[in-house]
C-alpha cells in the first residue's frame, strides 16, 4: 500500500518502469488474462516487460524507443476477445491507481483506453457487423 | 479510430512525427506523410509534434477525403522512419490554403 502523498505525481522512466512491473504481476495472476498471456509469452518475461517500458516510454514521453507493430503482433494470439480488453483496462487503471496520482492516472488512462479501442478495433470490426461487438459466450 | 495527415502537411513535410511514432504508420510521398490506419493505434503522440498542426483525429468534422486519401497513398508509397530534413521552402508554405489542389503530388517519396 503506497500513501498518497508517496504517489507519483508525474510521468517519469521510472514510474513507467513500476506500473508495467506491478501491472503484468497482476496480469499473470488473474484468471481470465493469465492464460492468454501464458501462451503468447511461453518463456522469460524481461524482454516483454522490456519492450513494455519502451512502448509506455515512447508513448507517455515520446522517446521514440519502441517501435513495432502491435496490430500484427495481436492478430496472432489466439483466444483475445473483445472484453478481454476490459479486464486489461481494469487491472492497468487499478494499477495506475496505486502508484500514481488522479492526474497522472488519468493520462494513462485515457492513453490506455484509446489504444486498447483502435487494437479491438483492428482485430475484431469487420464491415456490416455490430459494434461494439456482442460479447462472445 | 486512427489519426490522418491533413492539408497543411503538403510541401511542408517537416517529418518530425516519424521520429516519435511508436508503430512506423507513416508513408511517404513527394510532398506529404500519410498515416496507415491499419497501423496506427490511435495514441495520438504524432499530433502535438508536428509544427504545421497537420495531423488530426479522423473523428474530427469535415475529414472524409483525408481519411480516404491516408488509406490509398499509405498502401502504395514507401514507410518512413527517419526524419529527413525538411523543404527549404517549408515555411513558405506553412498555413497556405488548400494545397491539396495546387501542390498535391501523388509520386512516392523516397522512404527511409
Amino acid at each position: 500500500m503506497i500513501l498518497a502523498a508517496d504517489k507519483l505525481d508525474h510521468v517519469s522512466e521510472r514510474g513507467i518502469r513500476q506500473l508495467v512491473d506491478v501491472f503484468y504481476v497482476k496480469v499473470r495472476a488473474d484468471p481470465e488474462l493469465a492464460p492468454i498471456f501464458a501462451r503468447a509469452i511461453p518463456g522469460d518475461w524481461q524482454p516483454h516487460l522490456t519492450k513494455m517500458y519502451a512502448f509506455w516510454s515512447s508513448v507517455m514521453l515520446t522517446a521514440g524507443r519502441y517501435k513495432g507493430n502491435p496490430v500484427a503482433r495481436h492478430v496472432v494470439i489466439p483466444g483475445v476477445k473483445p472484453e478481454l480488453f476490459e479486464r486489461w483496462l481494469a487491472l492497468f487503471d487499478a494499477t495506475c491507481g496505486e502508484l500514481f496520482d488522479d492526474a497522472t492516472s488519468e493520462a494513462f488512462r485515457i492513453k490506455a483506453e484509446r489504444i486498447a479501442e483502435s487494437l479491438k478495433l483492428a482485430l475484431f470490426y469487420r464491415p456490416g457487423r455490430p459494434w461494439p461487438p456482442e460479447p462472445t459466450p | 479510430m486512427t489519426f490522418v495527415v491533413t492539408d497543411n502537411c503538403i510541401k511542408c513535410k517537416y517529418m518530425d512525427c516519424v521520429e516519435v511514432c511508436p508503430v512506423d504508420c507513416f508513408y511517404e510521398g513527394e510532398n506529404m506523410l500519410v498515416i496507415h490506419p491499419d497501423e496506427c493505434i490511435d495514441c495520438g503522440v504524432c499530433e502535438p509534434e508536428c509544427p504545421a498542426e497537420a495531423i488530426s483525429a479522423d473523428t474530427e468534422p469535415g475529414l472524409e477525403n483525408w481519411i480516404k486519401l491516408n488509406a490509398e497513398y499509405a498502401s502504395v508509397w514507401p514507410n518512413i522512419t527517419i526524419k529527413r530534413k525538411q523543404p527549404a521552402d517549408a515555411k513558405t508554405f506553412d498555413g497556405v490554403a488548400d494545397k491539396l489542389k495546387q501542390y498535391f503530388l501523388s509520386k512516392p517519396g523516397q522512404g527511409d
